[in-house]
Order: structure tokens, then C-alpha cells, then sequence
């Protein structure tokens, strides 16, 4: 498989993580859509790394660290679904209208 | 050999990534999101990364995913109805991402990337990622450790139940 195969796969990845975000209402789905949109620019860090960068070393370390900020992210994201589930009892983004103006 | 094995593994990163945006149920979902983790972390094999794929497999697929039900039991999002989609919504959701797509294959249609020469196979050893972490990229490496344990504070903050001096 070439650069160009590898691009395009990221890329229906992105396309469905974007549409899981826009689409579902429950926030765990939408988290999930985040973590795929966030896998498919890590693939296409690594296929950029693996076809045209002389030191490859680059692009493992911004993958590694994707990864790590990415465990941050879900982190605080649990905690503050788990949160608004005990407050509110609803985890439906649509219900969530408090700062609608 | 090598081209089905790549094969299995873009098969497996794209029923796993339908699976997790497509499907109405949350555990569903998150299945899907491990099956297209694992078949990730076979693409960053193929890619020429061991250590990235090892990785891959530990924190996301072993991690987050771990997380992500665990959060799904606690708020009992299994047992609650699924929402019911409308259909409005789904369909600017698809026409959002396809819009997206399609733009994006455009602009890479338009683009022509530099082959750089292969590089050396002992520049893919986990020593140079070590020691790239700890000297050109020592700055990073910490910012990340530190942003990882402001994380973790926070979301025991966030999550706790009772916070006495709380005015709400």
C-alpha cells in the first residue's frame, strides 16, 4: 500500500468519526466519534512518517504523545459525563440546554 | 501475503469504524471502536512501528476502551432508551461529513507528497524513540507528563460526589 491508500483511509475514518460526533445524541458515541477522528490523524501522522520523512523517529514521538493527550482527554471526559449523569440523570446531549441562548 | 495481511488489517479499521459511528447501540459502539483500535495498532506494525503499535494496544485498546465501559456502567447508558434519532439531523450529520470527504479527497488529489529515501531499518529502534524523548524532545515529554497529572486531579475533582464547601 502506498502514501495515497493510506490517506484516503484516514480520511473515511475522520469522515465517519465526524459524523458520529454531529449525529448521535448519547456523549459516549460522540466520545467515541472524537477517539476515531482522533485515530485517523495519528494514521496519517505514521504514513507520513513511514513514506516521505528521512528520520522516522518524528512522527513515533507525535503519535506517542497523541496517544498520552488522548487519555487526558478521555479522562476528564468520563468525569464530567459521570458528573452530569448524577446531576442531571440524563447523559442526552440534546437535553443539555442550560446556556442555550 | 504481506498485501492480504494489510488487507485483513484496513478491513478490520473499517468495519470497526462503522460499527462505532453507524450503530444505534452504545455497546455496540464501543466494540467497534475496539475493533478498529486493534486493527490500528496492525496497520502501525505494517507501518514499521512496533513500539507505537504496542502502544496502541496498551493505552487505547486496553486503556480508554476499559474507561469508556466502565463510564457506560456507571450511567447506566445501556439501560436507557436509545434516543430516538431524528432524521433531520442524521441527514445534515451526512451531509456535513460527506461535504468533508469529498473536499478533503479533493485537496489530496491535489497535492503531491515528496518519497523521501528509505531510511536506514536501524532508525525504527525503540533505543532512538528513547532517547529522542529524553533529549530533542525532553520539553514535550514533560509538558505531556504534567498535562497527565493535571488530568487525572481534575477528573477526581469533577467526578467526586460530595464537595463540602460547595455552595451549589
Amino acid at each position: 500500500m502506498n502514501l495515497e491508500s493510506f490517506l484516503l483511509l484516514s480520511l473515511v475514518l475522520f469522515s465517519l468519526g465526524l459524523f458520529a460526533v454531529l449525529a448521535h445524541r448519547n456523549l459516549i458515541a460522540v466520545l467515541i466519534g472524537v477517539e476515531l477522528m482522533m485515530n485517523a490523524a495519528s494514521l496519517n501522522l505514521m504514513a507520513f512518517n513511514r513514506f516521505s520523512v528521512t528520520d522516522p523517529v518524528t512522527g513515533q514521538v507525535f503519535v506517542l504523545i497523541i496517544i498520552g493527550l488522548a487519555a487526558a482527554e478521555v479522562a476528564i471526559f468520563l468525569s464530567i459525563i459521570l458528573n452530569l449523569y448524577r446531576t442531571r440523570r440524563t447523559i442526552d446531549a440534546e437535553q443539555l440546554t442550560e446556556l442555550k441562548g | 501475503m504481506e498485501l492480504g495481511v494489510q488487507y485483513l488489517f484496513v478491513a478490520l479499521v473499517l468495519v470497526g469504524g462503522g460499527m462505532a459511528a453507524l450503530s444505534r447501540h452504545v455497546l455496540y459502539n464501543i466494540v467497534g471502536l475496539g475493533i478498529s483500535l486493534f486493527g490500528m495498532a496492525g496497520l502501525f506494525l505494517q507501518l514499521g512501528s512496533p513500539f507505537v503499535a504496542a502502544m496502541q494496544l496498551l493505552i487505547y485498546l486496553g486503556g480508554i476502551t476499559v474507561a469508556i465501559v466502565f463510564a457506560m456502567m456507571l450511567s447506566i447508558a445501556m439501560t436507557l432508551d436509545p434516543p430516538t434519532r431524528t432524521p433531520v439531523k442524521t441527514g445534515f450529520a451526512a451531509v456535513a461529513a460527506l461535504t468533508f470527504g469529498v473536499g478533503l479527497h479533493g485537496l489530496i488529489g491535489t497535492a503531491s507528497f515528496a518519497a523521501a529515501p528509505p531510511a536506514p531499518t536501524d532508525a525504527w529502534a525503540v533505543a532512538h524513540i528513547g532517547s529522542a524523548l529524553l533529549e530533542r524532545y525532553n520539553l514535550v515529554f514533560e509538558t505531556l507528563s504534567v498535562v497527565l497529572l493535571l488530568a487525572i486531579i481534575g477528573a477526581i475533582l469533577i467526578a467526586r460526589p460530595d464537595r463540602r464547601g460547595d455552595a451549589a
